[in-house]
């Protein structure tokens, strides 16, 4: 399937989503438009043009200009530690979570079991010396008490 | 006269020891960004934006603005002696500044590159200070109408200049018009698109969704190129001045550049990274010996440098005058100046002329730390550049985790920018660019007040918008400019 009429289609379902939405916010009339109103005309606009894209797409097939495909699962591992980074920071505390994600990450990039611990070790301390100690950012600390 | 008197006071401002302070580590910062691949001044801003909370909104607005043109020295290094742009308006300095380093001139393309940068960010502050102030009395008068007008040229203006096709550029225009719209709506007070999210009861945070379209999306995508470890050039000790010869072809080249960068930099969605390109083309063809481009001719590194740094003081001019962001980096800036209470716009000058002339004055003294800071410290930043993506990037995500997260100590910031981040690498993969979508989401909410006003005063008439001269000019404008490229591809006519 031609890439164009995948993201075109994609986008059309958010406009039609978006244009519902706006409806049961309540359009408002012209002299006094309501909460509805843009999300509504903007759904609108999305939609017609998620509609040109899709036709547009049809005529030129399945050849599109194909950009390399993921040539590893790299890019996946660092978007599930990202978010288990977020999901486990209140309840390990920053440190802790800092610690393990860096490594999780040395350790995906093959560097050594010893340097990767003693970078994340070295890096978790630092982060949390610059923000917390000397920036004063208010980072969650764990049950450790940092 | 007003403006002398103007001047004089920001140079007051900005020279108090502690705003020194702030403008040095914005350059030094905004240098540091400029050089590393992979992470730009947009990113870098939205992430120091909440170290500055404790700061004075003077400081914080002149550290920011600094790392901005600071990032614009710092990219031209990378390219030069990486061929890898460090940035992206310095993506046309790798053709001729690679090119001069491998003919062993790498010094002179860094030199020149500095000079220019230094000569172009000068003249275009000169332009912005005499420029803002008038804008500014002018912009007085606009009402709701020609707000939206403008802004809808603003719209149509950054789908013009969209590198890729400009029917995507507006859907991401309307995408973020709608991401704009998430959270409590001003006038009805009801809530939109929040699906009983607490965090998106304000609306969308800025620093997480531009930390997720371009940080988080930036390490994905570098991460699936196979890493290959390109050549560095080693730094030279020496020989950064430029000669003679390399001045005569080189100031043409950077006043052009100067006057080009500082007009694409004021309209929105143009920037920087236009003004590189187009710098070059001019150059290449008002050049006798075209041939030369892309083999070493320095005239393609000073005019392109010149052309990113004065796009940079331009960019200043819609933010100052008008409150309305010309890229990114600037809604991020907008961003800023309003959580430290500033309202700006056209009232920025009179109710806060500390921060309106200390912002301009302090982009002068930057620009010449800049250039005492860039040559020294050229071997520092590629020593830099030696450390491997694989340490480097695990580090940048951190920041990009602490920052989302301290804007509002909550984690759902952080997981706005995870969703944004995974849109923004799928975004890229499928053709699409970032930058119409997080200006729109900027200018969203603006545009959407003044466009619901507009229809109150008019009590619902649509004529509003053509019969008031200025908002009519600027939307038969927006037409022209939506219609032209249609026209232009019709049959007939060629």
């Amino acid at each position: 399937m031609p890439r164009d009429l995948v993201s075109g289609l994609f986008w059309l379902a958010v406009a039609i989503f978006a244009a519902v939405q706006g409806l049961s916010l309540k359009l408002g009339s012209l002299n006094r438009p309501g909460a509805g109103f843009f999300p509504f005309w903007g759904g609108v606009v999305l939609g017609l043009l998620s509609i040109v894209l899709v036709v547009s797409s049809r005529g030129r097939g399945a050849a599109g200009s194909s950009r390399s495909r993921p040539e590893s699962s790299k890019p996946l591992v660092v978007v599930g530690a990202l978010l288990g980074y977020l999901l486990l920071l209140e309840t390990l505390g920053f440190v802790a979570v800092t610690f393990l994600f860096l490594l999780l990450l040395f350790r995906l990039e093959r560097l050594t079991w010893a340097f990767s611990a003693v970078s994340a070790g070295v890096g978790a301390l630092a982060s949390y010396g610059l923000f917390q100690l000397w920036l004063k950012t208010q980072l969650p600390t764990g049950p450790f008490g940092f | 006269m007003e403006i002398f008197h103007g001047v004089l006071y920001g140079f007051q401002v900005a020279l108090q020891p502690i705003n020194l302070l702030y403008c040095f580590i914005g350059v030094f910062i905004g240098t540091l960004v400029g050089v590393l691949p992979g992470l730009g001044p947009a990113a870098a801003i939205a992430l120091l934006l909440p170290s500055t909370f404790a700061a004075s909104p003077v400081s914080a607005i002149i550290m920011l603005a600094g790392i901005y043109y600071g990032a614009m020295y710092g990219g031209s290094t990378t390219s030069i002696l990486v061929n890898i742009p460090g940035e992206a308006a310095a993506v046309v300095t790798c053709l001729d500044g690679h090119a001069m380093a491998r003919q062993g001139r790498a010094g002179a393309a860094l030199g020149i590159a500095a000079f220019g940068s230094f000569i172009a960010g000068t003249l275009s502050v000169v332009a912005l200070t005499f420029l803002a102030p008038f804008l500014a009395r002018v912009t007085l008068r606009f009402g709701p109408p020609e707000y939206f007008a403008l802004m809808v040229l603003g719209l149509t203006l950054l789908t013009y200049f969209a590198r890729e096709s400009t029917v995507k550029a507006l859907m991401m225009a309307a995408v973020g018009l709608l991401c704009g719209t998430v959270g409590q709506d001003t006038i009805s007070g009801r809530f939109r698109f929040t699906f009983g999210i607490r965090t998106l009861e304000d609306g969308l945070g800025l620093v997480p969704v531009i930390m997720g379209l371009f940080g988080i999306s930036e390490v994905l995508l570098n991460l699936e190129q196979r890493q290959q470890q390109k050549e560095i050039f080693a730094p030279p000790t020496k020989g950064l001045l430029p000669t003679r010869e390399d001045w005569r072809l080189s100031t043409t080249p950077i006043l052009r550049g100067s006057v080009l960068g500082f007009l694409l930099g004021i309209l929105p969605g143009a920037g920087a990274i236009i003004a590189s390109f187009a710098s070059y083309a001019v150059e290449k063809r008002a050049s006798r010996h075209p041939e030369r481009f892309g083999a070493g001719a320095i005239e393609g590194v000073a005019g392109p440098e010149a052309a990113n740094n004065a796009a940079a003081g331009g960019a200043f001019i819609p933010l100052l005058t008008l409150g309305i962001p010309a890229n990114a980096v600037m809604a991020i800036l907008l961003g800023a100046l309003m959580i430290h209470g500033l309202q700006p716009g056209p009232l920025l000058v009179t109710q806060a002329p500390d921060v309106f002339w200390g912002i301009i004055t302090s982009m002068y003294i930057g620009n010449a730390m800049l250039l005492v800071l860039n040559l020294p410290l050229i071997p520092l930043w590629a020593r830099l550049l030696r450390v491997p993506y694989a340490t480097m990037y695990p580090l940048i995500l951190l920041f990009c985790l602490i920052g989302a997260y301290s804007v509002g100590n909550n984690i759902g910031d952080g997981i706005v920018m995870w969703v944004f981040g995974i849109v923004g690498y799928l975004l890229k993969k499928f053709d699409y660019e970032g930058a119409p979508l997080i200006l729109a989401m900027v200018i969203g909410p603006m545009m959407e007040e003044a466009l619901r006003q507009s229809l109150i005063l008019s009590t619902g008439s649509f004529g509003i918008f053509v019969s008031r001269p200025i908002s009519g000019g600027f939307l038969l404008i927006s037409a022209l400019l939506l219609l032209l490229p249609m026209l232009r591809r019709s049959p007939g006519t060629g």
